[in-house]
């Protein structure tokens, strides 16, 4: 079946059927958050900036949450050597990740005149650790998932 | 959905790993359909038949005791 959206999703069957629940029940909650505050806003006053980013903080943290628990990110970790490979390759990837993101943000810091080594260390560790957990949770869910099917 | 794909691969002695790769699926995707766990479309099934070379009646088909 051909669809605009066909170029973002995966190859493999299982996962893009997946993946298409994920973003569609994502966008059932995101409607009815839309509505919840259009109701609220008759009886308070909502900042709309802060309602928009809600609203898609809600659709990208809720697929990115179901994605993660769903353990169809690493597909062929069945094994304890694969899995202890993959945590290696995790872990220097996002040492990686850390170390380019943290140059990013100093320039960008830098460029706002906005230096200030406690936020820039602070937001780096932050996004390292949460990026690190969001993998690590996905990986060993993957893992026990793949464990169970040979 | 039961099905005769584990039995046939393991006969076959082919892994997960190289009829998900000839078929152009995941290891866990024929995981799951070995374990009943995710209904295959039909051409994937077909796929499936081809490679292990049997019929879809062979692989999918349930038949009662």
């Amino acid at each position: 079946m051909k669809s605009w959206i066909s170029f973002l999703m995966p190859d493999d069957e299982y996962k893009e059927k997946k993946m298409l629940y994920f973003l569609a029940e994502g966008a059932v909650l995101l409607f009815l958050f839309l509505v919840i505050m259009i109701i609220c806003s008759n009886f308070i006053s909502l900042d709309t900036g802060v309602i928009l980013l809600a609203g898609i903080a809600i659709f990208l943290f809720y697929i990115l949450g179901r994605y993660t628990l769903s353990g169809i990110e690493y597909t062929d970790i069945a094994t304890e050597k694969e899995y202890k490979r993959a945590l290696r390759a995790l872990k220097s990837r996002t040492a990686s990740f850390v170390v380019l993101f943290g140059i990013g943000y100093l320039v960008y810091t830098m460029a706002s005149n906005e230096a200030n080594w406690y936020d820039f260390f602070g937001m780096v560790i932050s996004v390292g650790i949460i990026s690190f957990l969001l993998e690590f949770i996905s990986l060993k869910k993957s893992y026990k998932k793949n464990k169970e099917l040979l | 959905m039961r099905n005769n794909v584990k039995i046939t691969r393991v006969k076959t002695s082919m892994t997960q790993q190289q009829l998900a790769k000839n078929v152009g699926v995941t290891r866990q995707t024929i995981g799951l359909i070995e374990k009943g766990e995710y209904n295959p479309t039909l051409s994937l099934c077909i796929a499936i038949a081809k490679e292990l070379e049997k019929t879809l009646d062979e692989l999918f088909w349930e038949v009662e005791d």
